[in-house]
């Protein structure tokens, strides 16, 4: 596993990406790189293609058109001819089931790269137990591999697919079987053991706080296509379109007419149907006649006296309260739209209240026009 | 793939051609190809209007039978608390090992109207009468009932276990009564599965064969597949008319099939989830003791009676119903085994069962691959061509082989090889469903799994494929092995007097020399096929053993 460090993570590149089944487009054009030693999330819902993408990137897909490079070489391209079989590419891989063959041990699982790569004898043993150590469960090596639990099952799926030490891991929504507990464990886990080895890794999920917490960059799609790429940050804060800013996380969509913009400030302010006005942040994205601007839900504050002097500041109505534990969510009607607030705090008591609600300019930002 | 295709479909299609080629000739007899083609034989079936008859009230009855035994045990064992269910339940697949012939065999013992045991017994106290006779149209239809009554308890209780018990619970929660429940929920739920059932039911009735045979004809009853066998082994025989009613019979079947078919792929209904579901069960309080008694008086007629009755009568000079010490011998046993005719045609079965079943599972088990895992183009019409032989009754299928092989420019008429062709054809539909069934629990990533980790496509299929397809294949070999062993219908019409096999030599005994004997054959056959499995079945669990502990 040292040698990963010295020698630098391959990065893998897709370029125009087309995979079709019979007449339905399960993933068109889509282009994104994963730096070496990077970890990048594919988002989505399901259906989205991103699980097709990254079988195509294993090889398990045949894709229509496109191509896809690893560490410089290519594995893929359909106008050189290029298919690589999967077994020739060198990678590792979590399946979504695990894949934990029943009629091995738990030690078998985890030497099978290591044995097709001919390894054998007390080397091979070292590296077998090495790799059950890193998920803790070097005690279970001898155990049959159909008498384990999902969690158990899963931490042998990821020893057995860093076990031959390889520098690109693809992950195919590993922690949706398990239970929320461990989920959020192991979601640290593999973050940590991601550092720790140093590998490129692909990571596919449909859940947010994973794709938030896992990754340095996050690609979101839908419906086959890229919506937007990024940081987690940039992708929670700027959300792109209105599908991104719903999907990611939640947040207040307001639309309405352009009535101010400032290019040089990157700054923009559009008027509701309703009269309201609401000041936000451009991000260079450009500005049309029309506009809708997404506020999340923790950046809006409410108060019940006026906050002297600031801009998007307006009277509202509480509506209802509801407590989710960590957060109090908070629906309001803003002229005649339903916003959400979510906040931490005591308890707003008064329904039909009024109150007034603010949110900084710099946090509502605009969306692209979409399509 | 196209090699492939052709091969099975030459298999599947090439007697059917000849079939119908047979069916509609109309020209001069005893000349082929045809001189002239027509539908007049078809015509000519109507002058046999007590056959369709027979067939008609033989088969409805029967499957009445068969869906009432399967409904009521399917419902005892996954609805109530039933004592021993799970004993039962195995016990219910055991008719089906049984065999049909077999039951006509020992039911013929027991309920012939004249020396039948239990006319005798009921004469020896109530009087002059008989009070059963086996060999009316009920009778037949109540030996073919019970056999084919296991196979629609495994259907429907299929049915009932799939449905989500929530859906029963809400009808209880919101006030319905047990019966209220039953009749409104779970009745209307199960409904469609039934009928799936007794479509599918009706279809193996209209071409089942031994029943009749052994029961029917020596009282001269006739129905479709006993009188083809008739006219087609009659002096002269009557190729034209048999043909007729073989491409008749079929072209029901296939009718009867394809509706089954679309039947259970629409999937209006929600019951079928493909999950296993824990269905609730009802507190039947005392009254399960007599659920017991039913299904396990079910399990008696069966299985249990039938082989006692024939073990009965094989150890007796003369079987009769009241034993006497003076009357025991082991004779016909010794008899079986020294007539060289009847050694030979055991020694023919099994060889040609070992055969037939390697060569299928290979050939099942690449046709299932291919249908299931492949995306080559025309793996529909492999599939298709490869469950075709089930919409054929075997012996409508072996007339069009005999006629087909007949003209075949090799001399394999009459040979071994005719029947292992045969054997082959009409247990593919056997051999690709077993091994289906196990190559779709197997999830895909387990290979696609061994292929990331770069193992090549033989080191996949060594160390993971095979292993895991180990059980499945042994149970496709088996399953063939066992059926092969009892074919009646396609061998009685190919084999030549050089490639005897067992089963139709124990129906040649039955109509040519005693029943005693013809009893010791059959529980010999009974007994080879048992010992079989279970030889079979500690080999397995053996291999399984050595799987679990290798290092």
């Amino acid at each position: 596993m040292t040698t990963t460090m010295s020698n630098p993570a391959p990065a893998i590149e897709v370029e125009n990406l087309c995979i079709r089944y019979g007449g339905v487009t399960a993933v068109e054009n889509v282009s994104f790189i994963a730096a070496g030693g990077e970890q990048l999330t594919l988002l989505g819902p399901s259906g989205c293609g991103k699980t097709s993408t990254l079988r195509a990137v294993a090889g398990l897909e045949t894709p229509t058109s496109g191509a896809i490079r690893i560490g410089g070489q290519t594995v893929y391209d359909n106008r050189a001819g290029v298919n690589v079989r999967t077994e020739q590419r060198g990678m590792s891989m979590v399946f979504q089931s695990y894949a934990i063959w029943p009629h091995m041990t738990v030690f078998e699982n985890v030497a099978y790269g290591l044995r097709v790569r001919k390894h054998g004898g007390a080397a091979l043993a070292d590296k077998v137990r090495h790799a059950l150590d890193l998920v803790k469960m070097g005690q279970y090596a001898g155990r049959n591999a159909s008498a384990l639990s999902g969690g158990q099952q899963q931490r042998v799926a990821l020893a057995r697919a860093v076990a031959f030490s390889p520098s690109v891991i693809l992950f195919d929504e590993p922690l949706s079987n398990l239970d929320a507990k461990l989920r959020s464990e192991m979601r640290i886990e593999l973050r940590e053991l991601q550092r720790r080895l140093g590998v490129t890794s692909l990571y596919v999920t449909h859940d947010l706080e994973e794709a938030l917490a896992m990754s340095d960059r996050v690609v979101v799609m839908r419906a086959g296509a890229v919506e937007q790429s990024g940081t987690p940050a940039d992708i929670y804060d700027l959300p792109r379109t209105a599908f991104v800013a719903d999907f990611v996380g939640s947040a207040n969509l307001v639309s309405g007419d352009v009535v101010a913009s400032d290019a040089d400030r990157g700054t923009v302010a559009i008027r509701t149907k309703d009269g309201l006005v609401v000041h936000g942040v451009t991000h260079g994205r450009r500005v049309e006649q029309a506009g809708t601007i997404s506020i999340r839900t923790v950046h809006l504050s409410l108060a019940a006296e006026r906050p002297a002097g600031e801009v998007n500041v307006w009277p509202v109505q509480i509506m209802r309260s509801v407590f989710l534990g960590d957060v109090m969510q908070v629906h309001v009607l803003w002229g005649a739209q339903e916003l959400v607030i979510r906040r931490i705090g005591a308890p707003l008591n008064i329904g039909g209240e009024a109150a007034f609600l603010h949110a900084p300019p710099e946090r509502c930002a605009l969306l692209e026009a979409s399509g | 793939m196209a090699t492939v295709v052709a091969m099975v479909a030459v298999l599947v299609l090439y007697p059917m051609y000849y079939l119908f080629q047979a069916a509609l000739d109309v020209g001069l007899p005893d000349t082929r190809p045809p001189t002239a083609y027509g539908v007049a034989n078809f015509a000519k079936l109507l002058d046999y209007p007590t056959v369709l008859w027979n067939t008609l009230v033989v088969t409805c009855a029967a499957t009445l039978l068969a869906l009432l035994f399967g409904f009521i045990s399917a419902w005892i064992l996954t609805r109530t608390n039933v004592p021993f269910r799970r004993t039962l339940d195995q016990l219910m697949t055991v008719p089906y090992y049984v065999t049909p012939l077999l039951g006509a065999l020992a039911w013929s013992l027991l309920g012939a109207p004249e020396s039948g045991f239990i006319n005798q017994v009921w004469r020896k106290f109530f009087g002059t009468e008989a009070l059963i006779d086996i060999t009316s149209p009920m009778g037949i239809a109540w030996v073919m009932a019970l056999f084919e009554g296991s196979v629609a308890y495994v259907m429907i209780s299929a049915v009932m276990q799939s449905m989500d018990p929530a859906l029963e619970e809400a009808s209880a929660v919101m006030g319905g009564s047990r019966w209220r429940t039953m009749w409104r929920i779970t009745l209307p739920l199960v409904a469609p599965g039934v009928l799936g059932a007794a479509i599918f039911v009706f279809a193996e009735m209209l071409g089942s064969f031994s029943v009749a045979l052994v029961l029917g004809t020596p009282a001269r009853f006739y129905v479709i597949t006993t009188a083809i066998y008739h006219f087609v082994s009659q002096y002269p025989p009557r190729i034209a008319l048999a043909a007729a009613m073989g491409a008749s019979l079929f072209a029901v079947m296939f009718a009867m099939l394809w509706l089954y078919r679309w039947l259970t792929s629409r999937n209006s209904f929600v019951t079928v989830s493909g999950k296993a579901f824990r269905p609730r069960v009802m507190d039947m309080g005392p009254l399960r003791w007599v659920l017991f008694a039913v299904v396990a008086l079910y399990v008696l007629a069966s299985a249990a009676l039938p082989v006692a009755t024939l073990l009965f009568a094989a150890l007796q000079k003369l079987a009769v119903a009241f034993p006497a010490a003076s009357n025991f011998t082991l004779d016909h046993f010794r008899q079986a085994f020294s007539i060289n005719a009847v050694r030979t045609a055991m020694l023919n079965s099994i060889m040609l069962a070992m055969v037939t079943a390697t060569i299928g599972v290979i050939m099942t088990g690449l046709l299932s691959w291919i249908i299931l895992r492949s995306r080559l183009p025309g793996r529909g019409v492999l599939e298709y061509l490869a469950m075709f032989p089930q919409a054929v009754p075997r012996i409508v299928f072996a007339f069009g082989m005999m006629w087909a092989w007949l003209v075949f420019p090799l001399p394999v008429y009459g040979t071994f090889w005719v029947l292992l062709i045969a054997y082959l054809t009409v247990f593919m539909p056997l051999g690709v469903r077993t091994i289906s069934g196990v190559v779709l629990q197997l999830d895909k990533s387990l290979d696609e799994c061994g292929q990331v980790c770069g193992a090549s496509w033989w080191y996949r299929m060594r160390t993971i494929t095979a292993p895991l397809l180990r059980p499945g294949l042994l149970a496709a070999w088996l399953l063939i092995f066992v059926a092969s062993v009892r074919e009646l219908g396609a061998s009685i019409l190919l084999m030549g007097p050089d490639s005897k096999v067992m089963t139709p030599a124990i129906v040649e005994a039955w109509f040519s020399s005693s029943s005693e004997l013809t009893a010791a054959m059959a529980l010999i056959q009974t007994v080879v096929i048992t010992a079989t499995m279970v030889v079979f079945g500690l080999f397995t669990r053996r291999l399984a053993q050595r799987a679990v502990s290798a290092p």
